[in-house]
């Protein structure tokens, strides 16, 4: 249905398609990634992508799991999710109400899970690069403060309201045309680990107290927001599932 | 090539010695690889994390207790503790109004206090709930003092909360490879390792997962406090726990309530200063004594980022262990100055019957919350 839907958007303008389709180009350009990684040293170049408007519902991954019901929670083996996998669902095959409403962000899914539905609808998981340049691109579009974004990220980390979730995509897109980037819930990318230089060692990023002004240009609020969804993203395990964490799906322009 | 740095030769000789006749036998050395350095424990075998259905109370453990209690050591020598702390948020009260989502070990700010005695081992469990509501305010069956404490006085009217984050525990009483024992663990997961007390002190534990201020900020800190093999040469009459901590809130304007402040918490300008975790808390259930008592306090400032000049106002310190360790002996002292994360074991004789202020003497602290009360009763 979602592969329909990216051909027919291919072929059209992305300006006309977009919030139809449901997905949107973005348009790449030079770009640095606000968290200086130590993986990366050379300038940042983002290429053109296309991205899911809305975060993916609990109606679009139970589509997913009858189609695929190797994916069901009691199917899936255990390496690929952990044992809290679509466990906000009242059955394995049916949604229900409040967070497993249908119009509700899917959560309680995995790294692996998301790949696969992704993958399922001629698409892919955003890059740690494409979805954080989405995110200021947004933001620049709206003119929004860095302070005020700083403030909303900070009272969403320890508050994210994760007992009664709002509907994805309420009202008009904003910005780029894009819903609920920040403020829903978090959003798996493909590679959502950072890599943390010691020196002949490697780590992903398990680090302690100190791992973190060798990440920020800056010391301001707004970085530091930033930083936190980088470390907090980094800790997960590609089966951790959690209340507050979602995804939406990127695909390559032909 | 040194033989006696191979844990191997070590345990090899060790063995052999508990079969000559017992001679200096360790049975303290539980795990492979653990070895002994000037009656030390090293070596630990290493952290593991794995997935658990556990559902029950999130602090286990008969030594944990919340402040100012310190849980009786009713055993003699050493002796092994199963403990386990989960992380979990919840809402809670700093002062009178002024309520914030806390990321918490167990449930309060600070988190609950365990005891042990010097050579002690800790065989520690975390859990990471932060992303379930776990309620600590009604009896817990199978769980720890620590909870009928905190329902006897629920200072902070804890109720809980739904937070998702990756955390960790890193126990200052530990002598770890920190990369292992103290690693982060992301929400649902559990983690388990062992700790040996091999020094006596009041020590920090708090979340150690990036970034570090943030976290502690929010609530993740509590004290362990390691008595001496030997004891303290006084008696004293009365023990208690006191932690002091910043809080960095600012009104929340998106959520109700307040949130953490980070300007302000790089700027070290707290919003409050607390002796354990409110600033009424040794004001609402002021500490008790009488004339002629010995007074002990085990004080702990957990920062994050903060120094505390701890005074009681009418009173000389006699005694102060510094870090909490019969070594380091003052006398006679006005004032104790703790940097963050350090502790002191402090008696004082209450001089009279009367009222006690317990401030931390940089006055900026103590007017934002940083003071509180014993109030001494006629000598008995």
């Amino acid at each position: 249905m979602r592969t329909l839907l990216i051909i027919l958007t291919l072929v059209l303008p992305p300006a006309v398609a977009a919030e139809d389709a449901g997905i949107v180009l973005i348009g790449g350009g030079d770009w640095e990634l606000p968290i200086v990684r130590e993986d990366t040293g050379a300038p940042g170049r983002v290429e053109d992508f296309l991205l899911d408007v809305r975060q993916v519902s609990n109606a679009d991954f139970l589509d997913f799991v009858r189609a695929k019901p190797e994916w069901r929670r009691d199917r899936a083996p255990g390496i690929f999710r952990d044992a809290r996998y679509l466990s906000h669902w009242p059955q394995a095959d049916a949604l229900g109400v409040g967070n497993a409403a249908p119009n509700r962000p899917v959560t309680h899914v995995s790294w692996y899970a998301a790949r696969a539905y992704c993958r399922e609808m001629g698409g892919r998981l955003p890059t740690m690069t494409e979805w954080e340049y989405a995110s200021e691109k947004q933001r620049d579009t709206l003119s929004v403060a860095p302070e005020d974004y700083a403030h909303e990220l900070f009272s969403w980390y320890a508050n994210p309201g994760a007992g009664a979730l709002r509907p994805v995509a309420e009202g008009p897109a904003p910005g780029l045309g894009i819903h609920d980037l920040h403020g829903l819930v978090l959003e798996w990318v493909e590679d959502f680990q950072l890599v943390l230089g010691r020196g002949d060692d490697i780590d992903l990023l398990t680090g302690s107290c100190g791992d973190t002004a060798r990440f920020l240009p800056e010391f301001d609020e707004a970085h530091y927001a930033t930083f936190l969804r980088f470390q907090s993203r980094s800790n997960y395990q590609p089966d951790t599932t959690t209340s507050t964490l979602g995804f939406r799906c990127a695909y390559d322009p032909e | 090539m040194n033989l006696f740095k191979s844990p191997t030769i070590v345990t090899a000789a060790l063995a052999f010695g508990l079969a000559a006749g017992g001679l200096n036998a360790d049975d303290r050395l539980v795990h492979d690889g653990e070895f002994i350095v000037d009656g030390k424990i090293f070596g630990l075998p290493e952290a593991r994390v794995y997935t658990e259905d556990y559902s029950g109370p999130p602090v286990v453990g008969g030594y944990l207790t919340a402040v100012p209690n310190l849980a009786e050591l009713d055993y003699e020598g050493n002796r092994t503790h199963e403990v386990r702390m989960d992380v979990i948020a919840q809402q809670i009260e700093v002062a009178p109004g002024k309520f914030y989502n806390a990321w918490t070990f167990g449930g309060s700010v600070p988190g609950p206090t365990l005891h042990v005695r010097e050579g002690d081992r800790v065989v520690f469990t975390m859990k990471n709930r932060s992303d379930e509501p776990v309620v600590i305010t009604e009896p817990v069956a199978g769980g720890s003092p620590f909870f009928a404490q905190v329902q006897a006085n629920p200072i902070q009217n804890n109720q809980p909360a739904v937070s998702p984050m990756p955390h960790s525990m890193d126990f200052h009483s530990g002598t770890v490879a920190a990369n292992d024992k103290w690693q982060t663990i992301p929400p649902g997961a559990t983690i388990q390792f062992n700790w040996v007390a091999n020094y006596p002190g009041v020590y920090m534990y708090h979340c150690g997962t990036p970034s570090v201020l943030m976290h502690t900020a929010q609530g993740q800190y509590g004290a362990v406090v390691v008595s001496p093999k030997e004891g303290f040469p006084t008696e004293a009459d009365r023990e208690y726990v006191l932690v002091q901590s910043e809080f960095y809130l600012t009104e929340d304007e998106y959520s109700g309530g307040y949130r953490y402040d980070h300007a302000a918490a790089m700027a070290r300008d707290p919003s409050q200063v607390t002796f354990n975790g409110h600033v009424n808390a040794l004001h609402d259930a002021p500490l008790r004594a009488n004339a002629g008592e010995r007074v002990r306090l085990y004080v702990l400032n957990a920062g994050p980022s903060g120094t505390s000049s701890f005074h009681v106002i009418g009173a000389i310190f006699d005694r102060v262990w510094y870090e909490g360790n019969v070594e380091n002996e003052w006398r006679g002292m006005q004032t104790v100055l703790l940097g963050a994360s350090n502790g002191a074991v402090m008696d004082f004789i209450v001089p009279e019957q009367g009222s006690y202020k317990i401030v931390d003497h940089e006055f900026a602290d103590a007017e934002r919350g940083a003071a509180g009360t014993l109030v001494a009763g006629p000598r008995q």
